[in-house]
């Protein structure tokens, strides 16, 4: 196979993917568009350097969060709501609890988790990764990573409960 | 293990993906004992099938898998290693140069002293032999043209020892030497040593 082939399948294989991460770490479609772009080029330059062939989809999930740690970090796109440290009840969530809320909205609820937590509850959802490749993406030890998820989890859910009660009860 | 127990470790727990992680085993292996935690259990599992689902139902941009392969770019193939081994090259090819000009300015101080010998081995183009340790048959031709061009010649003993062969000062003998590229000769010449570095001055050369 060409270089050129290979590379064209790579993107179609990760593209979406990658995108979608880099959409729910920046909040925002161009910025998005642009880190999966800068990814790929990422990979055309050093991709070669990659000796197993098995760790090119956390290679590129890794580039991607390390480009937007370098470049988006700062920027605060969102209002992060902290996550508290102590230990959180389990919510009693219906198996129903995300049905009625639309793509577009589970993404901004997403946004207003904070950054740090909110990239490895993205991972976890989205892509079929270990926990051990998640931590190495993140370069956090595995313990961090699957306690992070866990406070995540617990507050996207929580959010979305509210989202989806009556407006009177929510207030 | 309690119910709370198994909660907070399935809490974390996605399907089928996560069957073969052991941290999961036991929580699970409990929640087939515990009605309320089984049902629980597989709401939370609906609930994940459900979000990750919303989640991946987000598309990137038209054309953007387009626009990446159209400005991928094309990479300039960086071999350090030849990079390294070429500047190492060049760097030893200078040192011996800066050698040869001082052997020749000193010449009636070196040569004079010094001690006629017989050698016998390999004639070797030094620049790729002390780069990239090629010699032997299989470089000979590679190694005929670099020192016809100029590169510095040498001999290489049975045992191993290198002498950089020069001519008398001031005139070249690589056109000579280039002829014996990678044969074994035996070279009669005027050893001297200085800093580290053999010099023969050859006098005669003959073919074994």
């Amino acid at each position: 196979m060409s270089a050129d082939l290979e590379f064209e399948n790579l993107v179609k294989l990760y593209y979406r993917d990658l995108y979608r991460f880099g959409l729910s770490l920046t909040g925002n479609e161009t910025d998005a568009a642009d880190l999966t772009q800068e990814t790929f080029y990422i990979w055309a330059n050093k991709g070669h350097q990659l000796q197993k062939a098995a760790s090119v989809k956390s290679w590129l999930f890794t580039t991607l969060h390390r480009e937007f740690l370098k470049t988006c970090r700062h920027r605060n796109r969102f209002s992060h709501q902290p996550i508290d440290e102590s230990a959180e009840d389990l919510p009693n969530v219906p198996a129903n609890c995300a049905e009625r809320v639309d793509s577009r909205t589970l993404f901004r609820i997403l946004g207003e988790i904070a950054e740090d937590f909110r990239a490895p509850l993205v991972l976890y959802y989205m892509e079929d990764l270990s926990y051990k490749e998640i931590a190495d993406v993140l370069a956090l030890p595995l313990g961090t990573v699957q306690s992070r998820i866990a406070r995540a989890k617990i507050q996207l859910l929580r959010r979305l409960n509210e989202t989806n009660l009556p407006l009177e009860q929510a207030k | 293990m309690n119910t709370r127990d198994a909660k907070e470790i399935l809490l974390l727990y996605r399907g089928a993906i996560d069957d073969s992680d052991p941290q999961f085993r036991a929580a699970l292996d409990y929640a087939k004992s515990d009605p309320e935690l089984g049902q629980w259990l597989q709401e939370q599992t609906e609930c994940y099938d459900t979000i990750r689902a919303k989640f991946r139902a987000i598309e990137p941009p038209l054309g953007l898998s387009e626009t990446i392969v159209r400005k991928r770019p094309i990479p300039f193939p960086r071999d350090w290693s030849r990079i390294v081994q070429l500047a190492a090259a060049v760097l030893i090819s200078a040192s011996l140069t800066v050698l040869l000009m001082k052997s020749s300015e000193r010449r009636h101080h070196s040569v004079v002293g010094a001690q006629e010998i017989l050698v016998t081995g390999e004639v070797l183009d030094m620049t790729c032999y002390i780069a990239n340790n090629l010699s032997g048959p299989a470089h000979a031709e590679c190694a005929r043209v670099c020192i016809r061009n100029g590169s510095p010649a040498g001999i290489k003993t049975q045992d191993g020892k290198v002498y950089l062969l020069t001519g008398e000062p001031g005139q070249s003998i690589n056109a000579k030497l280039a002829d014996y590229a990678a044969k074994i000769v035996t070279v009669k010449g005027r050893q001297t040593v200085r800093d580290g570095f053999t010099q023969l001055q050859v006098e005669e050369i003959r073919k074994l």
